[in-house]
């Protein structure tokens, strides 16, 4: 089985949208990440995986200081999200371009677990022809390797 | 040893203190290749290196701030920083000047027995909490701070990189130097609270709102481990105890240090990443090849030929000595690593000292270096670690502090603090003697 028969539709966001629309995207779908795209090339920017979506909820002095988490009160935690107000998706990505986990439409299921595995992906994005194709996420990918 | 050994010495050292002023290379390994360097010709050989207590390395500094860092990292894990920082600003019901006014308080006593760049590190974190609650930027609390970390510093033997170079170099008890030291820390503090509203105009205003939010953190829930809480109080008394004590039991605070290190870590059962988690290796190799380089300046008498310089220059004159001391140390902290400037200074104000005439009250040489070196570090935005520390905390957390802004406030500071130095010192070890 190639990449290309196992990718699957996958919601797109552009860089420059709206961070708190990108989190209801994650929340309703329950999805594992989002495939970023810029305004002027439809092939894959970056992969936002949910847990970094979450990390962005945390305050910055909680990330440096844990035992702050336990003070906040359980009102101030369900506001956490507020954080988010105003920001986009490009805020969210780290300030160095990372590698994109993506792999080829004729990729077999090892290429695209390879891939996964060493990016700590959740999922993939397969390119054909310069355009993004399809994504292949980790649940999809082990679905397909049990079949085989 | 030669007239080209002493000028090969100065040139290694000078060039090696400018790179680490630059700060554009990394100091450590600046300090590590001055003092590889030192070894050819050879300048110093491996005795004078590791067992000379003139031209070696200090291992009483390496240890004791060893030391103090495994403590600091046990400590840290029980999440008592965190409980008094808030209880702190509870306290103050919520007026953000009274929160100011305690948590440098706080950060004052907690950097006058720790390292002042960890003191800034753990209450930093509380204090952006509390400043998101109340809608208030952060940086003036953060400056204000870094403020309180180099003058809390300044009053104890183990309260400042700076003070343990000097403290353990001149053979200064814990007991002498804060009886000396923490009068004129206690009149710079008082005089740094007061000036708060005029130094940070705006900065106090808080929707009466927002103080709820404050007032219903719990800091109770701050406290992770109860038992290793207990644990190292205790162990913290017995090592204090030992500080103060230290003349009387024959036990050099470096060794005290270590002790109460070696229980904290046998009691707690913590892991190995948790244990050394404050440890900063580097500065520590830092100091060792700053040590070399010192050594090898004394060594090869160039220490020696500029103690008798300023001799020449005071003509002995003690009054005279205490305000050069006071006023290059000032001015010198201000701009460049204090460290150096320390471990250098150390051994030349060790050899100008016998030169002072009729020199019963000499240790006042020492007490004018100390606040001049301590004190001179909050002067620029880049006069002390905890300052370049703050400057970074406040930039990530969307306060940002500019090299003018800390500067222009440091400048106020720095000067009252030098008047009141000069004025303590004077009236202590000139009038009252």
């Amino acid at each position: 089985m190639r990449a290309e028969d196992l990718d699957e539709k996958f919601p797109v966001v552009k860089i420059d949208s709206d961070a708190l629309d990108a989190v209801r995207l994650l929340a309703e779908h329950r999805l594992n990440g989002l495939v970023v795209v810029t305004d002027t090339s439809e092939a894959p920017y970056a992969v936002l995986p949910a847990s970094q979506v979450v990390r962005f909820i945390v305050p910055g002095y909680v990330l440096d200081d844990p035992g702050l988490a336990s003070v906040m009160t359980e009102s101030m935690a369900d506001h956490a999200a507020e954080k988010l107000k105003g920001r986009t998706i490009r805020d969210m990505l780290p300030k160095q371009r990372q590698h994109i986990p993506v792999a080829k439409a004729d990729d077999t299921i090892i290429e695209v677990a390879e891939v996964m595995a060493r990016l700590r992906s959740p999922l993939v994005a397969v390119v054909k022809d310069g355009r993004l194709h399809g994504v292949i996420t980790a649940s999809r990918l082990l679905a397909a390797a049990l079949k085989e | 040893m030669n007239l080209f050994h002493a000028i090969y010495a100065a040139t290694v050292f000078v060039v090696a203190y400018a790179l680490i002023t630059t700060e554009r290379f990394n100091k450590t390994m600046v300090a590590l290749a001055g003092a590889t360097l030192m070894f050819f010709l050879p300048v110093v050989n491996s005795h004078e290196v590791f067992y000379s207590e003139d031209t070696g390395i200090d291992w009483d500094v390496i240890f004791l701030l060893l030391g103090m860092m495994i403590i600091v990292s046990v400590v840290r894990q029980t999440g008592v920083f965190e409980y008094i920082a808030i209880w702190a600003a509870k306290r103050s019901k919520g007026s953000p000047l009274r929160i100011m006014i305690l948590l440098i308080l706080v950060t004052a006593v907690g950097s006058a027995f720790l390292d002042n760049v960890t003191t800034v590190l753990l209450i930093a974190p509380v204090t952006l909490l509390v400043c998101e609650r109340l809608a208030v930027s952060s940086a003036p609390f953060l400056i204000g701070e870094a403020f309180a970390a180099n003058i809390g510093g300044a009053a104890t033997l183990v309260g400042d990189p700076t003070s343990i170079i000097i403290g353990t170099g001149a053979h200064l008890s814990f007991i002498s130097f804060i009886t000396n030291m923490g009068p004129a820390v206690l009149m710079v503090l008082a005089v740094l609270l007061l000036l708060l509203p005029r130094l940070f105009p705006g900065a106090f205003n808080v929707d009466p709102e927002r103080v709820a939010d404050v007032m219903a953190l719990d800091e109770s829930e701050a406290i992770s481990d109860r038992k290793l809480l207990i644990q190292c109080g205790v162990v913290l008394l017995v090592v204090f105890a030992g500080f103060v004590a230290h003349k009387e039991i024959h036990m050099e605070p470096s060794l005290v240090a270590m002790a109460g290190a070696g229980i904290l870590v046998l009691i707690s059962g913590l892991d190995r990443e948790f244990y050394l988690s404050s440890v900063e290796w580097e500065t520590l190799l830092f100091f060792a090849g700053l040590f070399i380089m010192v050594g090898a300046l004394v060594r090869t008498g160039v220490i020696n030929n500029l103690a008798h310089a300023a001799s020449h220059a005071t003509r002995g004159n003690e009054w005279v000595t205490v305000m050069l001391i006071l006023g290059v140390s000032f001015l010198f902290s201000g701009f460049v690593n204090n460290v150096p400037y320390a471990a250098t200074m150390t051994p030349i104000v060790g050899q100008f000292i016998p030169t002072i005439h009729g020199h019963a009250s000499s240790d006042v040489l020492w007490w004018a270096l100390i606040l001049g070196t301590v004190l001179g570090g909050n002067l620029t935005a880049v006069g002390a670690s905890a300052n370049v520390v703050v400057v970074g905390i406040a930039q990530r957390s969307g306060s940002p502090v500019s090299f003018w802004d800390f500067t222009k406030r440091g400048a106020v500071v720095t000067a009252i603090s030098f008047v009141i130095s000069l004025g303590y010192l004077w009236v202590r070890y000139f009038v009252l003697t």
